[in-house]
């Protein structure tokens, strides 16, 4: 069972074996060669040129406040357990509002807390949220300088600006 | 003050020493663990006399995540991004075997166009395996340009995906029950030109690599596997089938709809170098690819429109039992246990058979008398992937 090494090669193996070395590699260059005129590029220079993502692509995760029950279905989904929800009770005799699809909210939300670093990109939270509200945006370049900068509080204004340019309905 | 390096003279000059004194040390050389040629983090320790390797110690658990206990705590639906995780490169096979495990102990019937877009991602994912052997195999052999030409087709299958999952790499696709998300009539389009390129292209790389003198040179009759061998391991996939032995899962313990399909099993056949060596488990997986084409084919021709998911309870709880369940993967057989205690939301245990772990034991059997040159092309070839040797 050694791997066998031909010392010597016969008179006819050695001109084979040239010929056959010759004409392979002649052929792999041509197929190669024809890659200067024959073939468009195909690679896409970054930074300057960006890919249009798949309508389902899971990028960053983003939760619209307005329509969220405190459910806590995607925390409880979350393999990670990089969603972070409190929620307290609303007041005796506030109205009740509803979400975009009818349902009331009846807890006032305190903390709705994405730990960006920790997350998966699985997007089993968005599949349970019942009203549709975390969803996964199209927005891929959110690199930071701390790894504190990756949490997202949707409760802060800035965050809650997003919304305009996510949603997408 | 003296430091380590102040040793002083040599009692005898160094030119002196007998020759046979030189020979009676082996030099231990750390291939990894960033080494280009072990496809992620395996280290392995060679003993090596001049060229020559004497032993090979892979040590592993480098990229160890403890995914088998993590899952312990997971629901049986959040366990599936994490066996995403384990083989990276055929994450769609991966996601399956253990879904199926799942299905078969739940009870779920599948929808017959869930099941066969399943068969349709397995096999788009085992070409998409192969093409990244084949052109990271290239790679350490010194040709730059087949991986290339091998990511360019990649790209197509993973923006397929990406379309059809939302990923690139870690789909979360294949849910218990079905699929994720259904293929558009476009998109299956796509897959039946992509086919057809890919034939020609499959063609290409043939005349590209696999003819090529200085890769068969280097390839052929390097790092043996006897048909025992094979056996005594317990190889399978790729490396068993280039050992010349017709098995695949597929054919012979058929699963899924696979016995409805018309395929054949490629086995190394010698006609460059040997039964067994590197050449003919590179040239199994050539083969495979075209095989995946005609299942491929096969598939878009059955597909009719349906439901892709089925009746799945809410909370999945399994009910007391276990299971042992394999599947063909595109290095190998693929297997998880899975065990219930009964009413319980996690998995009491989930252990994984993985078939690299089984190849990259095989290193030390093949190793000794290699050069190391050859011994990275043996590594190359046996197609290893680390996510899946560590768990």
């Amino acid at each position: 069972m050694s791997t066998t090494v031909q010392e010597t090669n016969s008179f006819k193996e050695y001109f084979s074996g040239l010929f056959n070395g010759i004409s392979t590699t002649v052929k792999g260059m041509w197929i190669t060669f024809r890659y200067v005129w024959a073939v468009k590029p195909v690679s896409i220079e970054y930074p300057e040129v960006r890919e249009v993502l798949p309508e389902r692509a899971r990028m960053r995760l983003f939760n619209d406040v307005q329509n969220c029950i405190s459910c806590t279905q995607c925390a409880m989904a979350c393999p990670v357990d990089c969603i972070y929800i409190a929620s307290e009770k609303l007041p005796e005799g506030t109205e009740i509002k509803k979400t975009s699809n009818g349902q009331a909210i009846r807890l006032k939300l305190t903390q709705f807390t994405i730990d960006t670093a920790l997350c998966c990109y699985c997007g089993l939270c968005t599949t349970v949220c019942p009203t549709e509200c975390l969803t996964h945006s199209l927005d891929y370049e959110f690199s930071q300088y701390t790894i504190d900068g990756m949490k997202y509080d949707y409760l802060a204004p800035d965050v809650i600006a997003w919304r305009d340019r996510i949603v997408k309905s | 003050m003296q430091t380590r390096w102040d040793v002083g003279e040599p009692e005898k000059p160094t030119i002196n020493i007998e020759t046979e004194q030189l020979k009676s040390d082996l030099l231990t050389l750390n291939m990894g663990p960033q080494h280009p040629a072990t496809h992620g983090v395996l280290r392995i320790e060679i003993w090596t006399d001049s060229e020559v390797v004497a032993h090979a110690i892979p040590h592993l658990g480098y990229l160890h995540r403890c995914m088998e206990k993590h899952s312990e705590n997971l629901d049986f639906r959040g366990v599936i991004p994490f066996v995403d995780r384990l083989d990276y490169l055929a994450s769609m096979n991966m996601e399956w075997t253990y879904v199926a495990a799942v299905e078969k102990m739940l009870g779920t019937e599948v929808p017959r166009r869930g099941e066969l877009l399943r068969i349709l991602t397995a096999e788009l994912q085992r070409i998409g395996s192969h093409l990244m052997a084949f052109g990271t195999y290239a790679l350490d052999l010194g040709a730059f340009t087949p991986f290339l030409y091998a990511f360019e087709e990649r790209e197509k299958i993973l923006r397929l995906f990406e379309e059809v999952s939302g990923a690139r790499l870690l789909y979360n696709y294949i849910w218990v029950g079905g699929v994720w998300n259904d293929w558009t009539s476009e998109q299956l389009d796509r897959v039946a030109t992509f086919c057809d390129t890919m034939e020609e292209e499959a063609k290409k790389y043939h005349e590209l690599v696999s003819m090529n003198k200085i890769f068969v040179q280097r390839t052929a009759n390097v790092g043996v596997y006897s048909l025992q061998d094979c056996f005594d391991y317990g190889a399978s996939g790729p490396v068993l089938r280039g050992s010349g032995l017709s098995w695949d899962l597929r054919k012979n313990v058929p699963y899924s709809l696979y016995p409805e399909f018309d395929f054949n099993v490629p086995v190394g056949t010698g006609e460059v170098g040997q039964v067994g060596d590197c050449w003919n488990r590179y040239y199994v997986r050539m083969r495979e690819v075209v095989e995946s084409i005609k299942i491929i084919r096969q598939v878009l021709a059955k597909l009719e429109p349906g439901p892709v998911m089925g009746k799945v309870p809410k909370i999945i709880k399994l009910p007391k039992g276990e299971i042992y369940l394999r599947h063909e993967c595109p290095r190998g057989e693929l297997a998880f246990h899975l065990v219930s205690e009964g009413d319980a939301k996690q998995p009491y245990r989930l252990k994984v058979k993985s078939p690299c772990f089984t190849h990259v034991s095989m290193l030390p059997r093949v190793a000794p008398g290699q050069m190391i040159a050859d011994f990275v092309a043996t590594v190359g070839s046996i197609d290893i992937v680390l996510g899946e040797v560590d768990r």
